[in-house]
């Protein structure tokens, strides 16, 4: 299956709410493949969107397995079709980068335990519990399917210390 | 290679007391020129609005021009000015390599915190990119608190760069911490 180019904002696909997908036939399957391909020949990329690549449907794959950050807990590769947080728990502070927003990075607050629920590409529905760097992954991921960038979340500037007061 | 690049970089910096209307009104003047705000980091020091800005225009230009049409702004709204011309090589962006860390230091304030750290990161090959300094606490207990964000070299980690803190934290009595911030990429 081909590695699709990824699309940089500002294309406006990448600001559009997407669909959900209806049913699983061959043209969502081959959409998983080119993501799943797509994933893995971006540098380091630990998941993709469907709407990084020109297809405004809820579907993403992640997998922090072979990363740094998420490869001592992770679930592999996670084929998410129609995915639904259904609880989120804690809070914390990563520092994101974004393949549709090259060269910027910012600091995004994200739940750092989630339950997902998605559909596979056989059919099933499976429900998971993620924390740590795949929780975070997955909630970028999904915020891609609402038409979300991280520059929509970024909670500071450079270092948010505190707000200096006015000596003046 | 040409010597002489279609796009002319230059470095603005304008400080002084804050008030509204100092974004707008200097940001009007570039606008107004053509420029292009190619970067920038504008913030409150105490009581004091500091800008520094790279701006760019493509030839032919003049840092000449470029500082008479800002000055009479800055002349209105109380700011100093200085404007600098950017030699092509250093306007090109610069990509820092290896893990990028922020370095917390904070304790009793006493002289010589920020040399003394500094001086320790530049002898370990680390390069700051980012730094933020504050006094806080009482006048009775003042507390000098250094945030900076760095690029460690190669083969360092924060808990090297710590375990090579730590005379220097002890000798200052002071907290130093340091943690990956390196980005993740999505």
């Amino acid at each position: 299956m081909p590695i699709q180019p990824i699309l940089h904002y500002p294309h406006p696909v990448l600001k559009k709410l997407c669909n959900p997908v209806e049913t699983i036939d061959s043209a969502i399957l081959t959409l998983v493949a080119d993501l799943i391909d797509t994933m893995h020949a971006g540098p380091g990329s630990v998941g993709v969107a469907a709407p990084q690549i020109g297809v405004t449907l809820r579907v993403c794959v992640v997998d922090v397995s072979a990363s740094r950050n998420g490869k001592e807990n992770n679930h592999g590769l996670l084929l998410m079709i129609n995915p639904l947080i259904v609880s989120r728990n804690g809070a914390a502070i990563m520092r994101e980068g974004c393949m549709s927003v090259p060269d910027y990075t910012g600091d995004v607050e994200r739940a750092t335990e989630i339950t997902v629920r998605f559909r596979e590409p056989e059919g099933n529905e499976r429900e998971i519990i993620a924390t740590g760097f795949e929780a975070v992954a997955i909630q970028h991921e999904m915020d891609h399917l609402d038409g979300v960038l991280f520059l929509d979340r970024i909670v500071s500037l450079k270092t948010g210390l505190f707000r200096r007061k006015n000596y003046s | 290679m040409s010597n002489q690049p279609d796009i002319l970089h230059y470095a603005v910096s304008v400080v002084g007391k804050d008030r509204t209307g100092i974004v707008a009104g200097i940001s009007e003047v570039l606008f107004r020129l053509g420029c292009n705000l190619a970067d920038s980091s504008c913030t409150m020091l105490a009581g004091e609005f500091a800008m520094i800005l790279i701006v760019s225009h493509p030839r032919p230009f003049g840092k000449g021009h470029l500082f008479d049409e800002l000055k009479p702004v800055c002349d209105g709204l109380g700011m100093s000015l200085a404007v600098r011309t950017l030699h092509p090589d250093e306007a090109a962006r610069q990509e820092t390599r290896g893990e990028i860390c922020m370095v917390s230091v904070y304790g009793a304030d006493q002289p010589g915190i920020v040399y003394r750290v500094a001086r320790e990161l530049a002898g370990l090959g680390v390069n700051i990119t980012d730094l933020n300094t504050r006094l806080i606490g009482t006048p009775a207990e003042p507390v000098y608190v250094m945030m900076l964000e760095a690029a460690l070299p190669d083969g360092q980690t924060p808990e090297t760069l710590t375990a090579l803190l730590d005379n220097l934290k002890k000798e200052l009595n002071v907290e130093i911490g340091v943690r990956a911030i390196t980005p993740v990429a999505l």
